[in-house]
């Protein structure tokens, strides 16, 4: 009896001494079986974010801060990361133990920590959400890696097309019909630019690979194409869009529909050029509402989406970021729970919609505060259309000033190389750069 | 013996502070770089030996040769401009005269300056639309139509370029070159004016030769800057036209962090490193012998 008594209690006695040994440290990773998510904190104590800088951060610290409002028992302390550190101090605090709660992530950047297996795995956390039912299609695509989700969206950014009524009026056309294809666009931007001056039917950022896949890649989208390789042997640059919308542009820059100097368009005053009141036509982002009514109050402009070679077809990139949870945190519950309160109706709302930000849910676009606010209505619409490219090279297949994507894009627009071969050349080095990932 | 023991550990006791320092912030980053650069790593998953893979592939890396060779005309064309552009500003305002002074002052502002926001401010006066310097030249009658000074043509932009840090550091050279000129005793200056030297020969026989070491300084400190150029490159033409104003660092940036190929980018920089080190130990060699 003694006996058998004896290595139960043992054992026991020996949890025991490992857990209070284990006590004096850092609390254990949660990654248990979690409870039903809520808008509220699981538990007490500050938790902390990382969001990178350079994104939207009016918008994160507003979401911050109505959190912390309903929650001042476990706040969020959020730091600032410079972009360009932010893989680096990520590697490193995941390395030390020293990782954040929870943080923000260039969405298009999230496969592969995904795949490297640096981010909680959520699946089980938050696959039954009805909200991520409408949740940002294209955030939701680069939050799931193999079929596992890691993410849901913090905040988004999309593009359209922006259109000057002003010169709409000017030039004949009805201020209330936004072009919708390429060859409407095409027309309506000849007949700007013939106002003169310095007025330009259409604006192309020659030199700046990022602008060209958030405004000239929806374009390829709508018309039927695909871009990017995703993996080793995938295809890129599939379909003709891709050939027709290359033509499209090397035909609006020969008609001189675009101004000359839009070719030395690095990306630094991108944001700029619409509110100038010179531009017929542009694809932007949502981000150009405020800055073009800072720039030129008096400018009246329309949002529509961009159209592909098909009348009524559309597309739109998504991009922003996502909130994920970095392997070692040890709240994971409670930035799960974070999550919930970000896609909730009440934040979607009374935040983001209230700030006439963009909503992360499609079907959260109705509501008071945009419908007092018709653009942001308008642009709105992109989030049923849009998408992220997915693919674990984007920055070197598309984003780089160096990669193929920006060459193409030049050589179509610049010169008289044909426009096969140039597709060719781009494909081979695309598929060479996915071959490494 | 004993004695000799003894102060030798006197003098290694003396240097372990400058030792100790160059060990921990010199010698173990490089070790590590070196390490870096046999492995491929991503920061975010670990790091795989390859050996050295990563030498091959830069020996091979036609884009890296191409940003490498257009570095080197960069340099060649910017250091003769900084050298003697500088030397003559400072023989201009050597002199303590107020308006010397305040000419130095002017040109030397520039330099407090960072690189970042004086290529911000040279790519808006560089623009087409609406920068200064296309309005002055299309007012001036100098041209008719606005030049795409960045990212449209090689050469253009790579004067456009150097004419912005040309501004930017020019001032730099200037104030060494001055305080070089200054510190000449008066009295060589005026044996050289009772010889009968006048103000060419002054210059070229007495201020030049007793400047030499200065010189050297200024265009080591030149061609270094000028082959780790980057800012300027990044900011005003982001390497284009089709990669043809893309520097070595800026190759090197690339690969390490949007590419996060930390291992490739280790082996560049050091092959740029050792390349760095063979023109500087050339350019020092030669002026030695020249002194000699």
């Amino acid at each position: 009896m003694r006996t058998r008594l004896g290595w139960p209690v043992l054992a026991a006695a020996v949890a025991l001494l490992v857990t209070a040994c284990g006590g004096g440290g850092a609390p254990a990773e949660d990654t248990g079986n979690a409870a039903p998510a809520t808008t509220s904190c699981a538990s007490k104590g500050e938790l902390k974010m990382w969001e990178r800088s350079g994104g939207n951060k009016e918008m994160v610290d507003m979401l911050v801060a109505a959190w912390n409002t309903k929650n001042p028992d476990c706040k969020i302390n959020l730091t600032y990361i410079p972009h360009t550190e932010m893989v680096g101090k990520i590697a490193q605090g995941i390395a030390s133990g020293e990782v954040p709660d929870l943080m923000g992530m260039d969405l298009i950047y999230a496969p592969q920590f995904e795949k490297a297996q640096q981010l909680v795995d959520l699946t089980d956390r938050i696959k039954s959400w009805p909200e991520l039912k409408t949740a940002s299609k294209g955030h939701m695509t680069v939050a799931t890696f193999e079929d596992h989700l890691y993410g849901v969206p913090l905040y988004a950014d999309v593009s359209a097309l922006f259109y000057n009524k002003d010169l709409f009026t000017r030039a004949g056309l009805d201020p209330n019909k936004p072009p919708t294809s390429l060859a409407e666009m095409r027309a309506y931007a000849d007949k700007i630019t013939a106002l003169g001056g310095d007025i330009k039917g259409y604006y192309l950022p020659g030199n700046c690979a990022g602008c060209n896949i958030f405004t000239v890649g929806p374009l390829m989208w709508a018309s039927g194409a695909k871009i990017e390789a995703k993996g080793p042997g995938d295809e890129p640059l599939v379909g003709e869009g891709v050939k027709q919308v290359l033509q499209f542009e090397r035909d609006m820059v020969k008609a001189g529909n675009v101004h000359n100097g839009d070719r030395t368009e690095n990306g630094e005053t991108f944001h700029l050029q619409f509110g100038s009141g010179k531009v017929g036509m542009m694809g932007t982002g949502n981000f150009n509402i405020t800055l073009a009514r800072q720039q030129n109050p008096s400018m009246k402009f329309g949002i529509a989406l961009l159209p592909g070679m098909t009348p009524g077809s559309s597309a739109s990139f998504i991009g922003g970021d996502l909130v994920v949870v970095p392997k070692g945190s040890k709240r994971v519950a409670d930035a799960v729970n974070v999550m919930k309160f970000l896609l909730s109706d009440q934040t979607q709302v009374e935040v983001y919609a209230k700030a006439l930000n963009l909503t992360t849910r499609s079907d959260m676009v109705d509501n008071q505060y945009f419908k007092a606010e018709p653009l942001v209505q308008d642009v709105a619409k992109a989030l049923t259309v849009g998408r992220t490219p997915y693919t674990l090279t984007f920055f070197e297949q598309i984003n780089s000033p160096q990669g193929p994507w920006l060459k193409m894009l030049q050589r179509a627009y610049y010169s008289d190389d044909n426009l096969d071969t140039i597709i060719a050349d781009a494909k081979k080095a695309m598929k060479t750069i996915a071959a490494t990932s | 013996m004993y004695r000799s023991r003894r102060r030798r550990l006197v003098g290694l006791a003396y240097l372990a502070p400058a030792l100790i320092f160059v060990l921990v912030f010199t010698g173990y980053p490089l070790g590590q770089m070196v390490w870096m650069s046999l492995h491929n790593w991503s920061l975010i998953s670990p790091p795989r030996w390859v050996g050295l893979g990563n030498y091959k592939r830069a020996l091979a890396d036609h884009q890296f040769w191409v940003s490498f060779v257009f570095t080197l005309k960069y340099t060649v064309l910017i250091t003769p401009i900084l050298i003697v552009g500088g030397y003559l500003l400072a023989l201009l305002t050597a002199a303590n005269a107020p308006l010397r002074r305040f000419t130095r002052t002017v040109v030397f502002i520039p330099v407090v300056i960072g690189l970042g926001v004086s290529s911000l401010l040279w790519y808006w006066l560089f623009s087409p639309t609406s920068g200064v310097i296309n309005r002055v030249l299309l007012d001036l009658g100098v041209i008719s139509q606005p030049v795409l000074w960045l990212g449209v043509d090689d050469d253009v932009s790579n004067a456009a370029i150097i004419a912005s840090v040309v501004w930017k550091v020019i001032g730099f050279g200037m104030i060494l070159f001055v305080g070089a000129i200054q510190a000449i005793p008066s009295e060589v200056i005026e044996a050289s004016l009772v010889d009968g030297a006048g103000r060419r020969q002054r210059v070229t026989r007495v201020i030049l030769p007793l400047t030499r070491r200065t010189i050297l300084l200024v265009t080591l400190v030149s061609v270094i800057g000028s082959l780790l150029a980057f800012d300027q490159f990044y900011i005003m033409t982001a390497g284009q036209p089709e990669n043809q104003t893309a520097t070595s660092v800026f190759y090197v940036y690339l690969n390490s962090f949007p590419y996060l190929k930390l291992g490739y980018g280790a082996a560049l920089s050091l092959v740029l490193a050792v390349t760095i080190l063979i023109f500087t130990v050339v350019q020092l060699l030669l002026t030695r012998r020249s002194e000699a």
